[in-house]
C-alpha cells in the first residue's frame, strides 16, 4: 500500500499531513508513506514516518496540467492520496471533478456545497451560521453591520487568515491587506461568537460516513490554534444528520466541522473544511484513528485497531534532524532597512488562489441564490440628500465648501420631536439634547429650538451661544469638565441641568449654587462607564470611588432635583452593547438611590449615535426603555435623550473638485482634489457617501468601490480622503465630488489648514 | 458563621477512623464560606458595588456566562476570617470562599439559581506544603490543606430544569465534570442547595447526578 500526503506544514498554524503520516503509520506499519509537498521550506517533511517524499514546485510556479497528469498516474497506479490543504483538495477537485477510486478528497460539487461562510450543506445540523455579509456591500452597509455587531467582528479572506476588526481604520486596512494577499475583493465579515471552540473530525468514503470524533479545545495558541484538547464521541443527534450530510454530498476524505459552543450551549459553525483538521493525530491518541479507517474503507484492507492512550492530547516542540537529500535551504535576507524575513506562504498558494479563483470565480458562498447582483459596493443615498442637493446651484459654488442640507435636517428634527413626545406619557416627559458640540452651526441650533430640543452644552462658550440664538436659560443643559470655561459667561438664570463631571466639579458646583453664582432645576453627576474607557464622569470602577460618589450625591443641594447623566458614543461600541450599558447604567442608578436616599428625577442620556442606528432603529427599544426607566427607577420624571451626531451628521456635505488624475498600473488612478483631512476630520471613523456630479448633464452618481484613491490637496501623506473607490466613467478634472455625512464632526472639528 | 466555630467542625483526626472512606471526610460537615455583613452603610455600599458591576462586565453576554472579572479584580490567595463585605471588596487577594461568595452573590443577582459548591481536590505534598507556608506567613488558617488533598469552594449554578455547572470563581473557569483523576482534579463534590433537596435523581453535572447536600466521590 502506497499513501501519498500533502500539507506538512508544521509551523504555529500546522496543516493536518504529519497527524495523518503518524495516524497512518499507526494503522498501517507496513504501508509506504509519500509526502507532498510544493517547498522544501516546510518542515514536516523531514517527519521520520515518511517513507519518501515528493517535492513539487511552488504553485506559482507548477505547470499545473503537467502535474495534474503526474498526479492522475500516481492515482491510475494504484496510490493513495489525502490531501491535508484546501487549496489542494479544490484544486484536485477541479480535475478529478468526479473523484478518482484513489483520490481521498471530496468532489468538486461537495466543495461547493461547502463553501464558507454560508456553508450550504449544514442544513440538518444542530448548529447556527453567525451572521456575515460580503465584503461586496457598500461601505455604508458594512458599517452598518460592524455596529450591529458590536465591532465585534472578523473580515475573513476566501480560504484562509482573518482579521479582527474592532474599528473602521483596522476594517479598511485589514480589506487592503487581505485583497492584496488573496488577490481578491470578494471577502467577507462575519460576527464574532463568544464561546469555546470544538470541532468534529469525520471520515468517508463515496458518501459512506465511516468514523467521527469531536474535541474540545483545551489549551490555544496566540491565534486561536489547537494546542491541547479533549477527544469524545459525536452526539447522536448530530452524528445523525452528518451522515445524512456526507451521504448527500457523496464526500470522500477526511473534514472536519470547526464549532463554537457559546455560554448557553448553542453551536455556531465557522466552517467545514475538505480535509482533516491538523489535530488527527489526537483523536488517534484517543483511540479515533480516522485516516486509517479512511484508508480502509477505501481499500478493505484492515488497519491494525487504534488503542486509546488517553482521552486528552496535548502538543509540545519537537527539534527533528533535517533529511540530508532536503538540507535547509537559505534563509531569505531581511528587506533592506526592514524587520523580519518576509516569507510567508512559501509554497506559493496564494498564486494558487490566485489561479483558481481566477479560473472558477470567487470562492465564498453566501447563501442561497448567490451572488448578490445588488451588491455592488454603490451606497444608496436618501431621497432627501438629492432633493437638497438638487436645489443648490452648484456650479458656483467655491470648493471645498460644506454643502447645508436643508430638507434634511428639517426632517431628522421633527421625526426627533414626533417620537419624543410618542414615548412621553403622563409620569416620565421624554424630551431631546442638541449637542452643540457636534454642530454649532446656527441653523441646526435653531432647529433644535424649534422641535422643542434642550441644548446640550459643554462650555459656557456654547451656552452663551445656544442662548444667544434664542434658547432660554432653563432649556440649558450644562455639562462636561469644561463647564467653567470661560469665565464669567456663568448663565444668571436658572438652568434646566448641571451634571458634575467629578467629585471636584460636584464640590465646586455645590459651592457656586450656594454662592448663588450658579442656579439649575436639575443638580446632578455624570456617572463614568465601567467597563468601557472613558475619561469623563466620576468613575465607578472601584467600591472606594463608588463610596465616595455615594457621598459627594449626599452634598448636592436638596432645593435642586438629582440627575444623572451618562454618555458613551453607541457608534464606537456598537448598538447592542449600547443598549446593554443603558440597562447597566440603570442598575447603578438605583444603587445610587438606595445608597444615597436621593430620589433621580432627570435621567439625562447619550449619545454619538450613528444616524442610521437612531432614525431608522424606530423597533420598540426606545419604547421599552422608556419603560424599563418606569420599572427601575419610579422617581424619573424626565428623560433627556441626546442623539449627538445622528442629528448632525446628514445635514450637512462636504463639496470639493477634482484638481488631476493621475493614472497608473493595473488600473490604479490617484484623482488630487481640492478638499482634504482638514475639511473631512472623521474620514478614517466612518463611511462618507459620496456623489459624483456629472458636468454634462447634472445628474448625480453614486460612488462605489474600485482602485482609486482620492488625494488632498494638502502636502501631507495621510491626506486620503477615500481609498478604493471607484468614479463614474468620464469623470475629468473638474468634476464636483460631494462627500455626504459630513455634518458631524466632520464639520465641527474640521480645521484651517494649507490655505496660506 | 466565623471561621472557628466551622473549624470546630473538621475532623482534625480523620486517620484515627481508618482509611477515609471519601476524600472531603476531613471536611464533611464544614459548611460554606459566607460573608458577613456590618448591617451598616459601609457592606451595602459594597455588596451593591459587585451586583451592579457584574452586571457592567457582563458587556451583554448571556447571564450565565461565569463572572470572570472577580478573578482579574481579586487574586486567590490568603485572606482572614470573619471576613465583612466592606473588607472583601477591599482586598487585592481573597481566598476561594470569598471568591466563591461573591460569585454567588453576582448570579443570583443576575436572577439565577446559583447555590454554594463544596470541592475536594488533589494535588500533590509539593503544593499543599507550598500553600500551607503561603497561608502561614499571612497568619491565615491552613485548615484546608490535608496532605495532597484541598478543600475548595466554588458556585454551582442552575442553567437547566436539573443540570448544573460549577464556577470556579478563583481560577475564572468552570470546572470540567469529564476529568476524574490527576493532579488538580476533583476527588469529591458538595452542592448546598439550601433546603432545595432536587428530585429523586439529583442535579445533573455531566455525566453525573450530585444529590444536594451531600458529599459525592468522582
Amino acid at each position: 500500500m502506497k499513501v501519498y500526503v500533502s500539507g506538512l506544514y508544521c509551523g504555529g498554524n500546522p496543516q493536518p499531513g504529519v497527524g495523518i503520516i503518524r495516524s497512518l503509520r499507526q494503522g498501517y506499519p507496513d504501508a509506504k508513506l509519500v509526502g507532498v509537498e510544493y517547498t522544501n521550506r516546510v518542515s514536516g517533511i523531514h517527519w521520520r514516518d515518511l517513507d519518501d517524499l515528493w517535492i513539487q514546485r511552488p504553485w506559482d510556479e507548477l505547470e499545473l496540467g503537467l502535474y495534474a497528469q503526474r498526479v492522475g498516474e500516481v492515482l491510475d497506479g494504484g496510490a493513495l492520496w489525502i490531501s491535508g490543504s484546501d487549496l489542494e483538495a479544490m484544486w484536485l477537485a477541479s480535475v478529478f471533478p468526479d473523484g478518482h477510486p484513489n483520490l481521498l478528497a471530496p468532489p468538486a460539487a461537495a466543495l461547493k456545497r461547502i463553501a464558507k461562510p454560508a456553508v450550504e450543506a449544514h442544513r440538518g445540523l444542530p448548529v447556527d451560521i453567525p451572521p456575515f455579509v460580503s465584503s461586496d456591500l457598500s461601505d455604508w452597509e458594512l458599517h452598518a453591520f460592524c455596529r450591529a455587531h458590536d465591532w465585534r467582528v472578523w473580515l475573513k479572506g476566501p480560504y484562509y487568515d482573518a482579521a479582527r476588526v474592532p474599528g473602521w481604520d483596522s476594517f479598511v486596512a485589514a480589506r487592503a491587506a487581505l485583497t492584496k494577499v488573496w488577490s481578491t475583493e470578494t471577502l467577507f465579515l462575519q460576527a464574532h461568537v463568544s464561546g469555546y471552540e470544538e470541532s468534529v473530525m469525520l471520515a468517508a468514503y463515496r458518501g459512506e460516513l465511516l468514523g467521527c470524533v469531536a474535541m474540545r479545545k483545551r489549551d490555544v495558541t496566540a491565534e486561536g490554534k489547537t494546542w491541547a484538547g479533549d477527544v469524545g464521541p459525536v452526539d447522536p443527534e448530530f452524528e445523525t444528520p452528518l451522515r445524512r450530510i456526507v451521504k448527500a454530498l457523496n464526500w470522500t476524505g477526511g473534514g472536519e466541522l470547526e464549532m463554537v459552543r457559546d455560554v448557553a450551549g448553542r453551536l455556531w459553525l465557522l466552517e467545514m473544511n475538505p480535509r482533516f483538521p491538523a489535530w488527527v493525530h489526537g483523536a488517534t491518541i484517543a483511540g479515533h484513528n480516522l485516516p486509517a479507517l479512511l484508508v480502509q474503507g477505501a481499500t478493505g484492507i484492515r488497519a491494525r485497531p487504534a488503542e486509546a492512550e488517553a482521552a486528552e492530547f496535548t502538543r509540545v516542540v519537537l527539534e527533528v534532524p533535517v533529511r540530508s537529500e532536503y538540507p535547509l535551504p537559505a534563509l531569505p535576507e531581511p528587506f533592506a532597512g526592514a524587520v523580519g524575513h518576509s516569507m510567508k506562504h512559501p509554497s506559493g498558494l496564494t498564486s494558487l488562489a490566485e489561479r483558481l479563483h481566477k479560473r472558477d470565480g470567487e470562492p465564498i458562498g453566501l447563501a442561497e441564490g448567490e451572488p448578490d447582483e445588488a451588491a455592488d459596493g454603490r451606497p444608496g443615498v436618501p431621497e432627501t440628500y438629492l432633493d437638497d442637493i438638487g436645489a443648490m446651484a452648484l456650479a458656483s459654488v467655491e470648493t471645498p465648501q460644506f454643502l447645508f442640507f436643508e430638507k434634511t435636517a428639517e426632517g431628522l428634527f421633527r421625526r426627533a420631536a414626533e417620537r419624543a413626545r410618542r414615548l412621553s406619557g403622563n409620569a416620565v416627559r421624554v424630551a431631546s439634547g442638541y449637542s452643540i458640540k457636534t454642530n454649532p452651526d446656527e441653523r441646526l441650533i435653531r432647529l433644535a429650538l424649534d422641535n422643542g430640543f434642550y441644548a446640550e452644552c459643554i462650555s459656557l462658550a456654547e451656552a452663551a451661544k445656544a442662548i444667544e440664538v434664542g434658547f432660554r436659560a432653563d432649556q440649558v443643559i450644562l455639562n462636561g469638565p469644561g463647564k467653567w470655561w470661560p469665565r464669567g459667561m456663568m448663565p444668571k438664570e436658572r438652568m434646566h441641568a448641571v451634571f458634575c463631571d467629578s467629585v471636584a466639579d460636584l464640590d465646586r458646583c455645590v459651592a457656586a449654587i450656594a454662592a448663588g453664582e450658579m442656579s439649575a432645576k436639575h443638580v446632578g453627576v455624570r456617572i463614568r462607564t465601567p467597563n468601557v474607557t472613558s475619561r469623563f464622569g466620576i468613575p465607578l470602577d472601584s467600591p472606594e470611588t463608588f463610596g465616595k460618589l455615594i457621598d459627594a450625591v449626599g452634598r448636592l443641594p436638596r432645593d435642586a432635583a438629582f440627575g444623572i447623566h451618562f454618555h458613551m458614543a453607541s457608534s464606537n461600541i456598537g448598538v447592542a452593547l449600547w443598549w446593554h450599558l443603558f440597562e447597566s447604567m440603570l442598575k447603578w442608578c438605583r444603587s445610587i438611590e438606595a445608597l444615597s436616599g436621593r430620589r433621580i428625577e432627570l435621567l439625562d442620556m447619550g449619545g454619538g449615535w450613528f444616524p442610521d442606528d437612531w432614525h431608522a432603529g424606530d423597533d420598540g427599544r426606545f419604547e421599552r426603555a422608556v419603560e424599563t426607566v418606569r420599572a427601575l427607577l419610579p422617581g424619573v420624571r424626565q428623560i433627556v435623550s441626546e442623539p449627538g451626531k445622528a442629528m448632525a451628521q446628514p445635514s450637512m456635505a462636504l463639496a470639493m473638485r477634482i484638481l488631476e488624475i493621475q493614472e497608473h498600473e493595473e488600473d490604479h488612478v490617484e484623482a488630487v482634489v481640492d478638499g482634504s483631512i482638514a475639511e473631512l476630520p472623521m474620514y478614517a471613523f466612518q463611511p462618507h457617501r459620496i456623489l459624483r456630479q456629472c458636468r454634462e448633464t447634472g445628474a448625480l452618481q453614486p460612488v462605489g468601490r474600485g482602485k482609486t484613491h482620492l488625494m488632498g490637496r494638502l502636502c501631507m501623506e495621510h491626506d486620503i480622503v477615500a481609498s478604493n473607490v471607484s468614479l463614474p466613467e468620464g469623470t475629468r478634472a473638474g468634476d464636483m465630488l460631494i462627500f455626504c455625512d459630513a455634518g458631524g464632526y466632520d464639520r465641527s472639528m474640521s480645521y484651517v489648514f494649507g490655505r496660506g | 458563621m466565623y471561621l472557628a466555630e466551622a473549624e470546630a467542625r473538621i475532623d482534625v483526626r480523620p486517620e484515627s477512623l481508618g482509611r477515609s472512606p471519601l476524600p472531603g471526610d476531613r471536611w464533611r460537615e464544614f459548611p460554606p464560606s459566607a460573608l458577613s455583613h456590618h448591617g451598616e452603610a459601609c457592606c451595602e455600599i459594597a455588596r451593591h458595588w459587585v451586583i451592579a458591576m457584574d452586571f457592567a462586565q457582563l458587556n451583554g453576554a448571556e447571564p450565565t456566562s461565569g463572572p470572570r472579572w472577580l478573578r482579574q479584580k481579586y487574586k486567590w490567595g490568603p485572606s482572614p476570617w470573619p471576613m465583612h463585605w466592606c473588607e472583601a471588596v477591599k482586598r487585592k487577594t481573597i481566598d476561594c470562599g470569598a471568591h466563591a461568595a461573591l460569585a454567588l452573590e453576582a448570579f443570583r443577582a443576575r436572577g439565577l439559581t446559583a447555590f454554594p459548591a463544596q470541592l475536594v481536590q488533589r494535588y500533590s505534598e509539593a503544593a499543599t506544603e507550598q500553600w500551607r507556608g503561603k497561608w502561614d506567613r499571612e497568619n491565615v488558617s491552613c485548615h484546608w490543606l490535608d496532605g495532597e488533598h484541598i478543600y475548595h469552594e466554588a458556585t454551582a449554578l442552575l442553567v437547566g430544569e436539573d443540570e448544573v455547572r460549577i464556577w470556579d470563581s478563583s481560577a475564572g473557569s468552570w470546572v470540567c465534570p469529564r476529568q476524574d483523576g490527576g493532579y488538580g482534579s476533583l476527588a469529591a463534590v458538595r452542592i448546598c442547595t439550601e433546603g432545595r433537596d432536587g428530585d429523586g435523581d439529583g442535579l445533573r453535572w455531566g455525566e453525573r447526578r450530585l444529590k444536594p447536600g451531600e458529599w459525592v466521590r468522582i
